[in-house]
């Protein structure tokens, strides 16, 4: 498994990758790709929400929740 | 798309968790049912973490304000995806004291970006008839997914509810996704035998695909006495109805959980099943026969041991 996959799904998916060494190093890569885009995915719908969040709140709460929700 | 029942459930439920389709995660498919959830979990640990500290910061400010307030500003400003996090970083307490005021197609589609490993407490401090109420919206919306998932979080005062309140065709295709065979064989295991006979009459007189999700859950039960009485309920059906099944299993990759209903009848039922004429097939009888023998059931299936010197 190259070392930047490795590091990448352990970050994510923790220490023990044993359940996924079965797959070639190109599907990891794969694998690695797929949660990026999940974590890209995930990041954007919740920007979206929040945004929305803040959109809707009453004015005095605007300011507070929108550092709250880093928007 | 997997060619293992089992397998192919795990890689839809991967796939919703990663936000994308089964094709495109179909490489995982070697890691087999147990291997792709496995995956799933860590999968699912990970994205819902990544936020937290934010959605923990906005759960404390809910704690100061008057639940009619949370409510109001939740329904204003929260889209279910938010409040669903924002929910599973409150007390179980608080989040349910909010959710049983809102309304319930929020909480049905609140419920879906819940985190799975927070549902359980939340949802047992929930009013019971809330919970009927989004679990039929939920059946609504064909989102069985979510529902194997819910199973999991119910009470077994719930469970017995839940069953009860939906159709035979729903609870099989609930029993598809279900993450725990010991919760799906409880709410299974309270209902009439009335009922139980009526739902194995759904699933082996039903189209392809509810052929498989009956064998799917007979082969998730975690109870082998409750599968052996499906099983048997099954194995008084027509020979077109049972050699239907048995291609079912056959096409859709669930010939071990196929062989664990017939594992778990009585001999005679067995007899029954083996004496199909379509297994005078020497193809289908030598599958059958090898897969047995693959999951060591070969023992218990003394008919279908008997068939391999035929």
């Amino acid at each position: 498994m190259r070392s930047d996959v490795r590091d990448k799904l352990r970050a994510w998916l923790g220490d023990d990758l044993t359940f996924v060494e079965a797959l070639p190093d190109d599907e990891l890569a794969r694998l690695c790709a797929a949660l990026e885009a999940a974590r890209r995915g995930q990041a954007k719908a919740l920007a979206t929400a929040s945004d929305e969040a803040v959109r809707q709140m009453p004015a005095p709460l605007r300011g507070t929740i929108g550092k709250i929700l880093g928007r | 798309m997997a060619d293992n029942l089992a397998a192919s459930a795990e890689l839809v439920k991967l796939a919703r968790a990663l936000g994308t389709t089964q094709d495109e995660i179909a490489f995982t498919t070697p890691l087999g049912a147990a291997g792709i959830r496995l995956l799933r979990e860590r999968v699912v640990g990970a994205l819902y973490d990544e936020h937290r500290a934010a959605f923990r910061r906005v759960a404390a400010i809910t704690r100061t304000l008057p639940m009619p307030v949370n409510v109001r500003i939740t329904l204003r400003a929260f889209p279910p995806l938010l409040a669903a996090r924002v929910a599973g970083e409150m007390t179980p307490e608080r989040a349910a004291e909010l959710a049983n005021r809102l309304p319930v197609e929020y909480l049905a589609e609140s419920c879906v970006h819940l985190d799975p490993r927070r549902a359980a407490p939340l949802i047992s401090r929930l009013d019971p008839d809330r919970v009927l109420a989004v679990v039929v919206e939920l059946v609504d919306r064909d989102d069985f997914v979510t529902l194997g998932r819910l199973l999991d979080a119910a009470s077994e005062k719930l469970l017995a509810h839940l069953a009860a309140a939906i159709s035979d065709e729903a609870l099989l295709r609930i029993g598809c996704y279900a993450e725990s065979g010991a919760q799906l064989a409880r709410a299974i295991g309270v209902l009439t035998p009335e009922r139980l006979r009526g739902i194995v009459r759904t699933a082996v007189t039903g189209p392809p695909d509810l052929r498989a999700a009956g064998l799917a859950t007979i082969g998730r039960l975690d109870d082998d006495l409750l599968r052996g009485r499906l099983a048997e309920y099954a194995a008084s059906a027509s020979d077109d109805v049972l050699t239907a099944m048995l291609h079912t299993a056959l096409d859709e990759g669930a010939v071990a959980e196929m062989l664990s209903a017939v594992a778990a009848m009585g001999e005679d039922a067995q007899r029954r099943v083996v004496s199909l004429p379509a297994l005078g097939d020497e193809a289908v009888r030598t599958r059958l026969v090898d897969a047995a023998a693959d999951l060591g059931l070969l023992p218990i299936l003394a008919p279908l041991d008997a068939l391999r010197s035929s």
